[in-house]
């Protein structure tokens, strides 16, 4: 059993009054072979929590677990973990074969294992032949490359990775997600990474833990998640654009006069709350929904009109302001021409796909 | 009329700056060599009336001293150098790298000797020599070569140090460094150009040190530059001439020497390092 448990981990940072937090994980556990994803903004402590885990940072209280046996008093260097950083930091005075035969060395491999591990591993990044050169020569999609070898290579049993592709363009960003995945699931690596990158985190990850300041707010699968956030907070981090404080009662939501039919929570009564209404939630009424021919549920239609109509990489995301309550919804630029300001726009939306996130 | 560029700036002035250069750098030895080769050249001759190679014979012979003051300096320069390079490491390392209480007092203490005149510090050195029975001893001596040599030294790694990642090390030790790895495989190689400009400065002051060793030494240890001071102070300016041309000799090959040994122990391993 190789999975990553964390107890109790406490950590103070006290710069001053304005910049200073306190990590706490009660507990937290990594399955084996799972890729974790921390998301969260910048200055969140999931750094901070990462370095903890590696040993490189010492946490006022807590210990960290690998398998049945606590690791919290090992040095870092023998701990026997894989990191990358956000800079590829290899190692300038080193050829990239000796960079990714670093970790074995140290190790006590003899040389001509390691020049072939370096090598072999070199190939399953897409770097063959790039072995003789200095980091110097590299770009930085290749240098990072090179850095996600160099953990590789001493098959370590936990794979920590700390926003290893934020400082690469978008489509390099891309080609190694997918290179990271492949070697990840190649290697049954558990990985714990680190990102406050809201895409990477779903495309990557088996399961996501959000933070905040310094505490997990919630953790679960991916498309759960994103389904089920258990905070308006959340819900706005992942993505969510109307998210609208109101109150609850007898399956109808009510914010001012703005109201939207919830079935399925006629539980709740005069419950606050936010419903989270997502923009691609909403959809425009192909026929005005006050001719007979509608097959629109009258209860389920909006009416509002436009406030701002923004074009965005083939979809029209459009600010409609109904009474008391602006919404945007989000649509496909082919479907229609773009919507002036000031025009009347009815609106109708799937209520099961509402989620109520009550305030207690 | 051509514009007047960098380019052409460098083009036009290029020649004669590096004539003047070479001018004011080999002139003053050239004056030397020729003095030191020359029998009676007093003023107003223009040049020396007759050669002769009565100073060299005398410099060069064994019973001048003279190769035993030149390995007895480089010997005293060399382990000043080892020893300010032990020293200076670990304060370098710590004043980069920490901000701790008093930091700025202990840079103070550290730069102080070159900040203060060398003859007021040099005479409490003595004073406490004498009492510790150090005076007149290479040991003595050395010790008191450390006081206006460390700084540079520390100055030195202290820049190299500063431009060192620490993020390196960290790396290095998720690789499985321990903390001897992380300085002799990471920071080390890092640090040569310190360690050259630092171990280069070292030398070069120590070598040519001669109130500190006069006054320590007592005259019982000879150096060079005490070896040499008589004959400039009015003795024989032609044998003083040729020890400052062999002094400027040694100087450039003790310089050379130790930049290509570092550089060429470093140099390798970068080529054949795995």
């Amino acid at each position: 059993m190789n999975h990553l448990y964390l107890k109790g981990i406490e950590k103070g940072y006290y710069h001053s009054d304005s910049d200073s937090f306190e990590l706490n994980i009660p507990q937290l556990t990594i399955q084996e072979g799972e890729l974790f994803a921390l998301l969260g903004p910048s200055g969140c402590g999931k750094t901070t929590l990462l370095k903890v885990v590696a040993g490189l940072l010492e946490p006022d209280r807590g210990e960290v677990w690998l398998g049945d046996q606590t690791i919290s008093k090992i040095p870092t260097e023998k701990r026997g973990l894989g990191m990358v950083f956000q800079q590829a930091l290899l190692f300038p005075h080193m050829t990239v074969e000796a960079n990714v035969a670093f970790g074995l060395k140290m190790q006590g491999i003899s040389k001509g294992v390691r020049l072939e591990k370096a090598k072999s591993m070199l190939k399953a990044v897409g770097l063959s032949g790039f072995g003789d050169r200095f980091p110097a020569e590299l770009s930085g999609g290749q240098q990072q490359r090179v850095s996600l070898a160099r953990a590789l290579v001493t098959c370590p049993q936990v794979l920590l990775l700390d926003e290893p592709f934020s400082s690469l363009d978008p489509e390099l960003r891309e080609e190694m997600r997918d290179l990271l995945k492949g070697l990840q699931q190649d290697y049954k690596l558990t990985t714990l990474l680190v990102t406050h990158d809201v895409n990477e985190a779903f495309v990557l990850a088996d399961k996501i833990g959000i933070m905040k300041q310094g505490r997990i707010m919630q953790i679960d699968q991916p498309q759960i998640l994103y389904e089920n956030p258990n905070s308006p907070e959340i819900a706005m981090f992942l993505g969510a654009k109307n998210v609208i404080y109101g109150q609850l009662s007898q399956g109808v939501f009510q914010s001012g006069s703005f109201k939207l039919a919830v079935p399925g929570k006629e539980e709740f009564n005069q419950q606050p709350g936010w419903i989270v209404l997502r923009s691609e939630n909403l959809k425009l009424c192909p026929v005005p929904a006050s001719t007979k021919f509608s097959q629109i549920n009258r209860d389920l239609i909006l009416r509002g009109s436009v406030e701002k109509s923004v074009f965005s990489q083939g979809s029209y995301h459009v600010t409609v302001q109904m009474d008391s309550q602006s919404v945007i919804l989000s649509f496909p630029a082919d479907q229609s021409s773009k919507p002036g300001l000031g025009e009347v726009l009815e609106l109708t939306y799937d209520p099961q796909a509402l989620v109520f996130i009550p305030e207690y | 009329m051509e514009k007047l560029t960098m380019k052409g700036l460098r083009h036009y002035l290029g020649f004669p700056m590096g004539l003047l250069l070479t001018f004011t750098m080999a002139l003053p030895i050239i004056a030397l060599l020729v003095n030191s080769l020359s029998f009676g050249w007093r003023w107003p001759d223009l040049f020396p009336q007759a050669l002769t190679n009565r100073a060299w014979s005398y410099v060069l012979s064994t019973t001048s001293g003279t190769y035993a003051s030149v390995g007895l300096s480089l010997e005293i320069a060399l382990v000043v150098t080892i020893i300010n390079l032990v020293l200076g490491m670990p304060g370098a390392y710590a004043l980069a790298r920490y901000n701790f209480r008093g930091k700025l007092l202990v840079e103070g203490i550290v730069y102080a000797p070159i900040i203060v005149p060398a003859f007021a510090s040099t005479m409490g050195i003595q004073m406490t020599f004498l009492r510790l029975g150090l005076t007149e001893s290479v040991l003595g001596v050395i010790l008191a070569h450390l006081a206006p040599t460390l700084p540079y030294m520390v100055r030195a790694l202290i820049i190299s140090f500063q431009t060192l990642n620490p993020s390196l090390e960290d790396q290095a030790r998720t690789l499985g460094a321990g903390w001897w790895q992380c300085f002799w495989q990471i920071s080390l190689p890092h640090l040569v150009p310190g360690i050259v400009a630092g171990a280069s400065l070292s030398i070069l002051i120590s070598l040519s040190q001669y109130l500190i060793t006069f006054l320590i030494g007592g005259g019982q240890v000879v150096t060079l530059p005490l070896l040499m001071f008589p004959f400039i102070n009015g003795g024989d300016l032609a044998i003083g001439s040729a020890y400052a041309v062999l002094f400027s000799g040694m100087a450039g090959l003790a310089l050379y020497a130790m930049s290509w040994v570092l550089k060429h122990y470093y140099g390798k391993r970068l080529d054949f390092h795995i």
